[in-house]
């Protein structure tokens, strides 16, 4: 018997301050069928939507967990994927301004950061990073994640990343897809067993000293030493907890450096590998012209403009931590991104609703850095997957109940 | 003095950041592996990501954007969808 809650939700005037939802229980037979009537007026008003209830059934949500050191690229990854959701992911309204937080209509996406146990100060004194277990509390993330899988709202501590404080907590909703991002999504292993989908994002070590550069040069009392010295001294905690945690992703994506142009560590031009896990359910990797075949492909040419170095693409089959995988690499940069529809044209398994959707998303992120390189365009792709896998998860579940009653 | 905080609260980060990198160094002077210094340096990756969120968030805000949130009715924020 599934149990499904309905929210009502009165209209948002600006005014209004948080209402308090009002809770109905609803048992559901399965032979009876219910339909609701939901009324959707839309209001021609900047995107004002009314509706009056929400339904929200249990355990529909489906949970994606993003790994990633921080200063990666994790915020960019995210509204990558939010997008291919469509609507902006904002912060939630009228609460903390600090909340880490964001909320679209499909998305819900919570910092795992929110989960410290221990705070600036207490790490301080306890003298451990953040990266370090000791900080974190798994048994609250385990308890929350899987009360949000099952459609149970949360009241989630607030880790303010201005003043370092453990803030009042958030009273966060069930979406239809949850994403945890942070260090340790995939660390503890009940955590780990309720995520659906999984991605790591692996920078190197080269690349990783060069994005920190362009983030912190200009900042006042950075210098190239302070630098290297705050990537070297959280190295050993990120080698002990955080690096091992790609073994268990469904899809890692590796930011190396160039090998177009010899001796480059400037972190300009990058070389961007999508390793993709086989045999997970609702999960199909993406291949280049053949799928299983090893190749390599320089599309620079008649029919689309590269510039030095160029670009260089290889797909093919490897082992990765003992399972198979399939591996596509992307190498170089975009010159003209709309010729991007040349590359999308001779990719399979996109999962894209519509030809050029990819070369789509890319445009109307154009600002968003790593749109012209591998990152961009592989992170774009794992939205797309993302998007499939809900959908083969939902359809799946309201396919169930049905097969039951035939039996 | 309580005013002067508040109002320089952009600011404030980035004098964090300068501050904990002093303390930083001087937690790794004596002993570059201990704890002390590791968790130091921590601190100091983390108030950078948030000085860098926090600029970037100031520079993707548009000023007509940002108007036309608290007022949809002026002439210059109207949209009409048809």
């Amino acid at each position: 018997m599934a149990v499904c809650t309905v929210y009502t939700t009165q209209s948002l005037h600006s005014t209004s301050s948080i209402s308090t939802p009002s809770k109905t229980h609803l048992g559901f037979n399965q032979k009876k069928q219910i339909l609701f009537y939901n009324s959707g007026k839309r209001v021609a008003n900047r995107g004002i939507t009314t509706v009056p209830w929400v339904i929200r059934c249990s355990g529909d949500t489906v949970v994606i967990g993003l790994a990633a050191d921080s200063g990666c690229g994790k915020s960019t990854f995210m509204r990558r994927l939010t997008s291919v959701f469509g609507g902006a992911a904002e912060p939630p309204k009228g609460g903390n301004p600090d909340s880490n937080t964001l909320i679209s209509d499909t998305t819900t996406v919570i910092c795992l950061d929110d989960y410290h146990s221990l705070d600036r100060t207490g790490r301080k004194e306890k003298g451990v990073t953040a990266l370090d277990p000791r900080a974190n509390d798994f048994d609250l993330m385990y308890e929350q994640v899987k009360a949000l899988k099952e459609g149970k709202a949360v009241d989630k501590p607030i880790y303010n990343h201005v003043t370092g404080l453990l803030d009042p907590p958030e009273l966060t909703k069930p979406p239809k897809i949850l994403v945890i991002e942070g260090l340790h999504p995939m660390f503890d292993q009940r955590v780990r067993d309720l995520l659906d989908f999984s991605i790591y994002l692996d920078i190197s070590n080269e690349v990783k000293f060069a994005w920190k550069i362009q983030r912190d040069m200009a900042e006042r009392g950075h210098s190239l030493e302070s630098i290297k010295a705050s990537i070297e001294a959280r190295k050993p905690d990120f080698e002990a907890y955080i690096d091992p945690q790609k073994q268990y992703a469904d899809a890692v994506i590796e930011v190396l450096p160039t090998r177009l142009i010899p001796g480059d560590n400037e972190g300009k031009i990058l070389r961007v590998k999508l390793i993709m896990k086989e045999g997970v359910k609702y999960f199909s990797p993406v291949y280049l012209f053949d799928e299983g075949s090893t190749i390599s492909w320089i599309p620079c040419g008649r029919k689309l403009t590269c510039s030095y170095p160029g670009i260089k693409f290889t797909y093919g089959p490897e082992t990765y931590f003992g399972h198979e995988v399939s591996v596509l690499e992307m190498d170089g940069q975009f010159d003209r991104l709309d010729e991007l529809i040349y590359v999308e044209s001779h990719l399979s398994n996109l999962s894209s609703k519509f030809y050029g959707e990819v070369t789509q998303q890319m445009l109307k992120h154009s600002e968003f850095p790593g749109s012209n390189n591998g990152t961009g365009l592989f992170q774009t792709i794992v939205g797309l997957k993302i998007r499939d896998l809900y959908e083969q998860i939902t359809a799946s579940k309201a396919a169930a109940p049905l097969e039951a009653t035939k039996a | 003095r309580h005013m002067v905080v508040a109002s320089a609260a952009p600011e404030k980060i980035e004098d964090k950041v300068a501050e904990s990198i002093k303390g930083a160094e001087e937690a790794c002077s004596g002993d570059p592996v201990s704890g002390e210094c590791v968790a130091a340096w921590d601190e100091v990756e983390e108030l950078s990501a948030t000085a860098s969120h926090l600029r970037d968030k100031k520079k993707d805000s548009d000023p007509l954007e940002t108007y036309c949130k608290d007022n949809p009715e002026t002439a210059e924020c109207r949209t009409y969808e048809d």
